[in-house]
């Protein structure tokens, strides 16, 4: 747990370079957390370091107060979301960030019987919406070829919820590989979610268009 | 608990929380841990926004400028708040209709012609804040309070502010002489004052509609911490979007092909504010403009027919920052009214649908935004920890890169104090200087977002295109301002960072600024006090001319006067009318003076004269 203020003279320390955000709040590396500790431990930080309580404090201490209160909001932003949560582990684990390009490159292999499936129906949507279809009967084949999609997320966040627990697990009586091939895991799958976003944006597109289409 | 407790030797004057608003102004301060508004002496708590310039160059703010509004409309400026920290670019449309001349080179700040100087919206407002700044001295003094100036403040602004706006509010303040502790959001003031009674837990939203802006806050209350937890709006909605369409309908009524002057326009806009405010309550206002024989009746239906389109506009920010809240209307366990827009019934309806519930409206919405502010001040200046206020930057702040495409490194509706850092590196071979962009606002086109600053990092170390590995950090501060700071990391050189505001000013030209309004000031000053000497010296001349002018006058001369005293006088009275075809304000109080002095004699004389006529034309038994 982090040392926020000099043990000796009660001062707020500098920040410097830092890197954990569940030391920096106080509490485990876990992946499935307490929000309501996460919320409180958030609120009680605040109060030690907001740069309104460092008014008539010095310049050092202003800035460390600046820059730990900056630090404390980054910290409770990332940890509040179960996904940047993930996201924040893998990085503090020393795992590449699972943001890149690397994901929207190349479809998952789990994932592509329901891509090619989706393409299909997006191109006979978008031919007959060319040639004048009834926009509403397009409409429900969009909300219908979305169905799949939805389902496979669903699926997808058990599985997430379901690799956290196990980490947690693992974190706290486990092998030191196992944990490894755990966090391998959830990186596998935060690429696929974000090509599962990636297909639900392109639907929520064919969607806007066609409601633009109506309109004129 | 005292307000003003000293915590340090540095805190003399006073501490006040401003709201500076669209259409009006406050002041409010704590004391003994209540929040008050202050009052100018005729109990008026709200100061208009409006400031004029005399023919002799005099400043008028307030109540009088008001008027001036209908006497003088192109030398007074009104709803100022809405070009601060703008360009002419932005603004040109609603400029069209306004009768003072706002200018400016495209690209840069508003400017705004007021006789023959040019101020910049910050400048406008300074003189607002000057007054507020005044009444909160004047009402110290007043109670008998030993450290009367007040020199540092709380501004508030609307919470979908962007940099460029709070920059030019935080200047203004300077330009006031003023500190500005913090710039705070309006509606978060609010809740604050809201809050002040009741400290439990809930969603709060806050759906403020003032002269000029709209705001919606969504805040969470649990232990005192006031945790803004999303903000929406449009800076440019408000009271006066409303009053603007009723010009409108009156013009198109009384012919619209006609070229309206200015001060015909300000006579409409001056009838159509009083049929909204009496609408408020009745059914039925009448708008009547006797300068130009217009008279209409108007429903609240057909009132509530024109602003519908315009007050609908804030439903999709309400929905918004619902949506990045997390929360369904459901969930909101109070809203709170604040500004005076939301005085308007349709509003009321409005918000009662959006979320299902009345909303609050306990205390007066245009004061609670200044009660609000002065609470946050007193939070700051006595580190009292009961209460914390933890707000959010509304707009996402980015960097444009390749291809004019905007990279988001801070986003919006994140929690503030907040940091963000970007690597860049060079593209050419022993290149020593970067070129960077800084933008706000949520598209992805560095064309559509708000352009914020040019930064130029210079003093690079050549080495090879792509070596250099420059980090530049981002900090926005707990007043939604940016600031930024850049270092090589392979060399651990820190690069210094040229900052051009693109709609603001440089802290060379506030300086300047200030240096000039010293000047004025003064020149300000001096005009007052010629003013007075020569109103002093007429009244003297006048009496002296009076008594001189009598037709028994060489008869009073002879029997009371001494040798040589008449001309004596007449001498005198020559010499002061000369100086006073001049400028010199010490020259014509000593002439004053000797004259004063100079018929001192001759006064007693008439006085006695006069008491002996009153006497003789009575009876003894009168007396």
């Amino acid at each position: 747990m982090d040392e926020h203020f000099c043990p000796q003279c009660s001062r707020i320390l500098a920040l410097g370079r830092h890197g954990d955000f569940f030391a920096f709040l106080g509490l485990p590396r876990r992946l499935v957390i307490d929000q309501a500790q996460l919320e409180r431990r958030f609120r009680d930080l605040s109060r030690q370091f907001h740069p309104d309580y460092f008014y008539n404090a010095s310049p050092t201490e202003r800035l460390a107060s600046l820059e730990r209160s900056s630090y404390l909001n980054d910290a409770y932003r990332a940890l509040r979301n179960p996904i940047s949560r993930i996201e924040h582990l893998l990085a503090i684990e020393g795992l590449p960030p699972a943001k890149s390009d690397e994901g929207t490159a190349k479809v998952p292999p789990s994932l592509l019987e329901e891509v090619f499936e989706l393409n299909e129906q997006l191109d006979e949507i978008r031919e007959s919406r060319e040639s004048g279809a009834d926009p509403a009967a397009l409409r429900e084949r969009l909300e219908s070829a979305r169905k799949p999609i939805d389902l496979k997320r669903e699926e997808h966040e058990r599985e997430v919820e379901a690799l956290s627990a196990r980490w947690d697990q693992q974190q706290a009586e486990g092998a030191a590989s196992d944990r490894r091939a755990t966090l391998d895991a959830l990186r596998e799958r935060l690429l696929e979610r974000n090509y599962i976003n990636n297909l639900l944006a392109t639907i929520d597109r064919e969607v806007a268009s066609l409601e633009a289409q109506t309109r004129t | 608990m005292s307000g003003f407790s000293r915590t340090g030797a540095e805190d003399m004057g006073k501490v006040v929380g401003i709201d500076l608003g669209t259409t009006n102004s406050l002041v409010a301060y704590v004391h003994d841990g209540v929040p008050h508004v202050i009052r100018d002496g005729a109990g008026d708590a709200l100061l208009p926004s409006v400031v004029s310039i005399g023919e002799d160059g005099t400043f008028y703010v307030g109540r009088e400028a008001q008027r001036r509004l209908l006497t003088a409309p192109s030398r007074s400026v009104y709803s100022v708040k809405r070009f601060m920290g703008r360009g002419i670019d932005d603004v040109r449309d609603e400029a069209a209709l306004l009768p003072f001349t706002v200018g400016g080179e495209p690209g840069g700040v508003v400017r705004i012609g007021l006789d023959d100087r040019e101020f910049t919206p910050p400048e406008i407002s300074a003189f607002v804040l000057r007054e507020l700044k005044q009444r909160a001295e004047d009402h110290f003094r007043e109670q008998g309070e030993f450290d009367f100036e007040v020199d540092r403040a709380v501004i508030t602004v609307p919470a979908y502010f962007n940099d460029a706006q709070r920059t030019a509010t935080r200047d203004a303040g300077r330009l006031a002489g003023l500190e500005v502790l913090r710039i705070v959001n309006e509606p978060t003031a609010a809740s604050l004052a809201y809050g002040l009674d009741r400290r439990d837990r809930g969603i709060i939203a806050v759906y403020d509609l003032g002269g000029g802006t709209f705001d919606i806050s969504i805040l969470k209350v649990e232990d005192g911490v006031f945790q803004v937890l999303s903000t929406n709006g449009d800076t440019h909605l408000g009271g006066d979007d409303i009053d603007r369409r009723l010009v409108e309908l009156v013009l198109r009524e009384i012919d619209g092909s006609k070229e309206r002057s200015a001060e015909e326009i300000q006579a409409i806009r001056k009838a159509v504010i009083a049929a909204k405010h009496d609408l408020t309550d009745a059914d039925e206002a009448e708008i009547r403009v006797d300068t130009l024989g217009y008279r209409r009746r108007l429903t609240r239906g057909d009132f509530e027919q024109l602003i519908r389109p315009l007050v609908e506009r804030t439903i999709h920010p309400v929905r918004q920052a619902l949506a990045d809240a997390g929360l369904e209307p459901s969930e909101v366990d109070e809203a709170v009214l604040v500004g005076g827009s939301t005085r308007v019934p349709l509003v009321r309806r409005i918000v009662s649908e959006l979320f299902g519930r009345t909303p609050h409206s306990e205390l007066n919405p245009d004061e609670v935004v200044a009660l609000g502010a002065a609470v946050q001040a007193d939070i700051l200046i006595s580190g009292r920890r009961e209460m914390l206020l933890l707000d959010v930057t509304p707009l996402s702040l980015g960097i444009e890169t390749m291809g004019g495409v905007v990279s988001k490194i801070i986003l919006r509706n994140s929690t503030i104090p907040a940091s963000g850092r970007e690597m860049f590196t060079t593209g050419v071979d022993n290149q020593t200087s970067v070129d960077i962009h800084v933008l706000q606002g949520e598209r992805e086109l560095a064309a559509d977002c708000r352009s914020l600053a040019r930064f130029k990092l210079r003093g690079i170390p050549p080495m090879p295109a792509g070596l250099p590995r420059i980090e530049v950090r981002f900090q926005i501060d707990a007043n939604g301002i940016l600031s930024v700071a850049a270092s090589e990391l392979r060399t651990s050189i820190a690069q210094t960072i040229e900052v051009k505001p693109s709609y603001g000013l440089t802290d060379q030209e506030v300086e300047r600024m200030l240096i000039e309004s010293f000047e004025h000031a003064q020149a300000d000053i001096d005009a007052r006090l010629l003013i007075e000497a020569r109103n002093e010296a007429e009244t003297v001349i006048h009496a002296t001319e009076k008594s001189l002018r009598r037709p028994d006058f060489a008869e009073i001369a002879a029997a009371d006067l001494q040798p040589g005293e008449h001309e004596r006088i007449e001498s005198v009275l020559d010499a002061l009318k000369q100086v006073m075809a001049g400028t010199d304000r010490d020259a014509i109080r000593d002439r004053t003076h000797d004259l004063n002095h100079a018929t001192q004699h001759l006064a007693e004389v008439m006085m006695n004269r006069g008491v002996r006529e009153a006497l003789a034309g009575k009876n003894v038994k009168d007396v």
